[in-house]
């Protein structure tokens, strides 16, 4: 097969049965590293993972594995981390830092792909001159300006996440304890001796490098199944260091979590319309969040992350007035009309599906309707929905000419709104009513 | 209360038949007859625990909070004759086409019942022909003219008045006795039909269920692994012996003549054959469908799904294997111990929404 055809084929590559897919990863493994084939690459990297293939180990790879848990989240589901690294400024960095050690040098750490003896100390000493070779480029790429060799616009998170390389590299050695002690990633739960594992390398790091300790924390939550969890845990681990910069560590840390959830209930705002159980979702995952984020900072009062935190509370307050509660009654309502007939079967289909979702999306957020001071609304809106739906339902079953199908679907919808006890007593009066 | 691996079934009827709630903790669950001919639900590792729990249909209600739907099927059940696998699935299927469990629910029951519909018409059709071809006469001609039509129906007619003298049986005693191995072969079909039945489809994937359950518990370090490969020896053990009751049945099938013959005394065995097979494959039509959904899923979700195929799995009877397939069920339940994963939102007792969604969308998927 020709190279142009492997990389024509892209995202079907995400279909093919699972045998043609590892024969073809291996084919483009052997075609080293084209920028095609790394586009296709990144476009089935989602099912790489999935199926978690070996691939060919490279000194490249080797390079990343370090800080690799940095790299943006490929999934919907997937932990973001809380200090991200875009592949596309490790794929442009490596070639610099090849060049930087120089081929000879490199080939002499080819041993340390295979298993061996020599291979630790091997792999240690590639991380080491890799940071001082990552340092070095560092310090030319100016924050704000198009950087030539990189081919990319300099700003401050890319600045960022290339001293962040830098200083995971020669931290490596520690790093990798780490990766051993928290895995299978994601971690769900800290236990006690992940804790353990995460203050023994803590405290050993903060006697050399203590600069370098923010960014161990950060790694050490980029392998938690929600990154923000650590920050819970943090004020009560001795990371061995004076309380001063305990609290300047934390003090950092929870400006870099309260960040990025500001993103992401910003990303959530601007999403709109589309899946109201997705935004559901992404609200009640935000409340927790917030909720576990605001009891860490309760040791350190801090008058501006309140407020930052509080907005963020509006801005999920005002994503679930809006695209979960607004017009659901009307919403939910018409969709059994489409039952009747007439219309197209699928259409309907798809209409009545996107109603239970926002019924289930109701009902989700109920949860968390006091803690965004949404109780009252969403009340009124659901006992409004229910009682339209209980008429109908009323009509349907009870009535002379009533379509069966769509009362039992109101019923059902009842169901996903206010749950089975309500629907079951509303079902029960129906059918009492209609046997008198 | 017994534990799960004490209680070991002796018979079929002993083990229950499984029926399709929605309600989590009562997915899957079996119901049968106590010895004062009252139904029971059998439900099993409530909160995680070891036991199944013996509750009296009537109490179910009470005792759990049900979707609608349950409740609806629940009565259904309570107002049905029997319990055996075929009375529960024409249950399900009723339930689920009023539309409590959701759009695809509806559609799949009808599609199944529009092919229980379409096997129905076949296997007459089918046992026409081998009774023709039985005595030694002609079919083709049926075929060409349409077995609808009038003039089909007449030409049937003649030609089974023609066997029926060569079998020395009355017409009325032939047809008679064909109505009646269509009803019992209905669900599984003749080995040479173009489009297999529902319990020969059934065994496909259930040998699929086996390959693919095999292979993700091979080499695989996960605590559950054990508990997979245990659930796909269960499926190989009834897989094989749903294997020799279809190889019985289509032995029986080939000698036509000798059936038709010898009806009396062929008649119980092959109902005891039909009714066999529908309770050994009884219960894995949603494991199967569960673990397929599974595998599209992170390695998470799979070690979940196999800890809930694991709790329902539709072990054989004592009388039914060699090998005592509780006594190693026992041996797994320490791994299958875990943190108490609850079936309703711990908060408010209310049931758990996600998990509800996800067994309607399998229940979606069978048909």
């Amino acid at each position: 097969m020709e190279m142009r055809d492997l990389v024509a084929l892209g995202d079907k590559l995400m279909d093919i049965d699972e045998a043609k897919f590892r024969q073809v990863v291996g084919l483009l493994e052997q075609m080293n590293d084209h920028p095609d084939i790394q586009r296709t690459i990144a476009v089935i990297r989602p099912r790489l993972v999935e199926l978690r293939l070996s691939r060919r180990p490279t000194l490249k790879r080797l390079f990343c594995d370090p800080f690799e848990d940095l790299f943006e989240a490929l999934g919907k589901a997937d932990p973001v981390p809380l200090s991200v690294i875009e592949r596309s400024l490790m794929n442009s960095l490596w070639p610099l830092v090849e060049a930087e050690i120089g081929k000879d040098r490199l080939r002499a750490y080819r041993p340390a792909l295979q298993e061996g003896e020599e291979r630790k100390t091997l792999c240690e000493a590639f991380w080491t001159e890799c940071a001082g070779a990552v340092a070095k480029i560092a310090e030319g790429a100016v924050a704000g300006h198009f950087s030539e060799p990189l081919d990319l616009r300099m700003n401050p998170n890319r600045t960022r996440a290339l001293a962040d390389i830098a200083v995971i590299l020669s931290i490596a050695p520690e790093v990798a304890e780490l990766k051993a002690a928290l895995s299978p990633k994601p971690v769900p739960k800290l236990h006690g001796d992940h804790i353990e594992a995460i203050q023994t390398i803590g405290r050993r790091l903060s006697r050399v490098r203590p600069d370098a300790l923010k960014i161990f924390v950060l790694l050490a939550a980029s392998r938690l199944t929600n990154p923000s969890v650590l920050l819970s845990g943090l004020w009560d681990m001795d990371l061995g260091q004076k309380s001063a910069d305990r609290a300047a560590l934390f003090m950092s840390l929870s400006s870099t979590v309260v960040a990025q959830i500001e993103d992401r209930s910003r990303a959530g705002q601007a999403a709109g319309g589309g899946d109201r159980m997705a935004v559901a979702d992404l609200a009640l995952d935000l409340v927790a969040t917030l909720d576990a984020t605001r009891a860490a900072m309760e040791q350190s009062r801090n008058k501006e992350f309140d407020h930052r935190l509080k907005q963020v509370r509006n801005s999920v307050h005002s994503m679930v007035k809006t695209q979960v509660l607004q017009d659901a009654d009307a919403g939910i309502v018409s969709a059994i009309g489409a039952l009747d007939g007439g219309g197209d079967v699928r259409e309907g289909r798809a209409q009545l599906a996107q109603a239970e979702n926002h019924a289930r999306a109701l009902r989700k957020c109920a949860t968390i309707a006091d803690s965004l001071g949404l109780r009252g609304e969403l009340r009124e809106m659901t006992q409004k929905t229910t009682a339209s739906l209980t008429e109908r339902a009323q009509k349907e079953l009870a009535g002379p000419a009533g379509n069966a199908r769509s009362g039992y679907t109101a019923i059902r919808m009842i169901e996903l709104i206010a749950g089975p006890a309500e629907a079951n007593k509303i079902m029960d009066g129906i059918m009492n009513g209609d046997r008198r | 209360m017994r534990s799960l691996t004490n209680f070991a079934p002796s018979t079929f009827e002993e083990r229950g038949a499984a029926v399709a709630f929605t309600t989590p903790v009562l997915a899957q669950t079996r119901v049968r007859k106590d010895s004062r001919d009252q139904l029971e639900v059998l439900v099993p590792n409530l909160s995680e625990g070891r036991g199944v729990y013996v509750v009296p249909w009537k109490s179910l209600p009470l005792a759990f909070p049900m979707t609608v739907h349950d409740r609806m099927l629940h009565e259904l059940i309570a107002k049905a004759d029997g319990c055996s696998p075929d009375d529960i699935r024409k249950a399900v299927l009723e339930a689920a086409r009023c539309g409590l469990a959701g759009g695809g629910a509806v559609a799949a029951a009808e599609a199944a019942l529009s092919d229980d519909e379409e096997q129905r018409l076949l296997i007459n059709y089918q046992l026409i022909v081998e009774a023709l071809k039985a005595v030694g006469l002609e079919s083709t001609e049926i075929l060409r003219v349409g077995l609808t039509s009038a003039e089909g129906q007449k030409l049937t007619r003649d030609l089974m008045m023609k066997a029926a003298q060569r079998l020395a049986l009355e017409p009325t005693e032939l047809y008679g006795r064909i109505a009646e191995l269509a009803v019992l072969m209905e669900s599984i079909g003749l080995a040479s039909s173009p489009k297999p039945a529902r319990l020969r489809r059934l065994m496909r994937d259930l040998q699929g269920f086996r390959d693919s359950m095999t292979d993700w518990a091979t080499d695989n370090v996960s605590e559950a692994a054990p508990i997979g490969g245990f659930c796909a020896e269960v499926a190989e053990h009834t897989v094989n012996h749903a294997r020799n009751v279809i190889g019985q049945l289509d032995q029986a099938m080939a000698s036509f003549e000798t059936l038709l013959r010898q009806w009396e005394t062929k008649r119980a065995l092959i109902r005891k054959a039909s009714s066999r097979l529908s309770w050994l494959l009884d219960g894995w039509e949603y494991l199967i469908l569960l673990w397929n959904d599974a595998l599209t899923q992170d390695r998470y979700s799979q070690d979940m799904a196999v800890h809930d195929i694991f709790r329902v799995i539709p072990l054989l009877p004592k009388d039914e294997g060699r090998a005592d397939q509780s006594m190693m069920a026992d041996k797994l339940i320490s791994s299958h111990k875990r943190s108490v994963r609850a079936y309703v939102d711990w908060r408010s007792g209310q049931l758990d929404v996600d998990l509800v969604m996800r067994i309607e969308t399998i229940k979606g998927k069978a048909a």
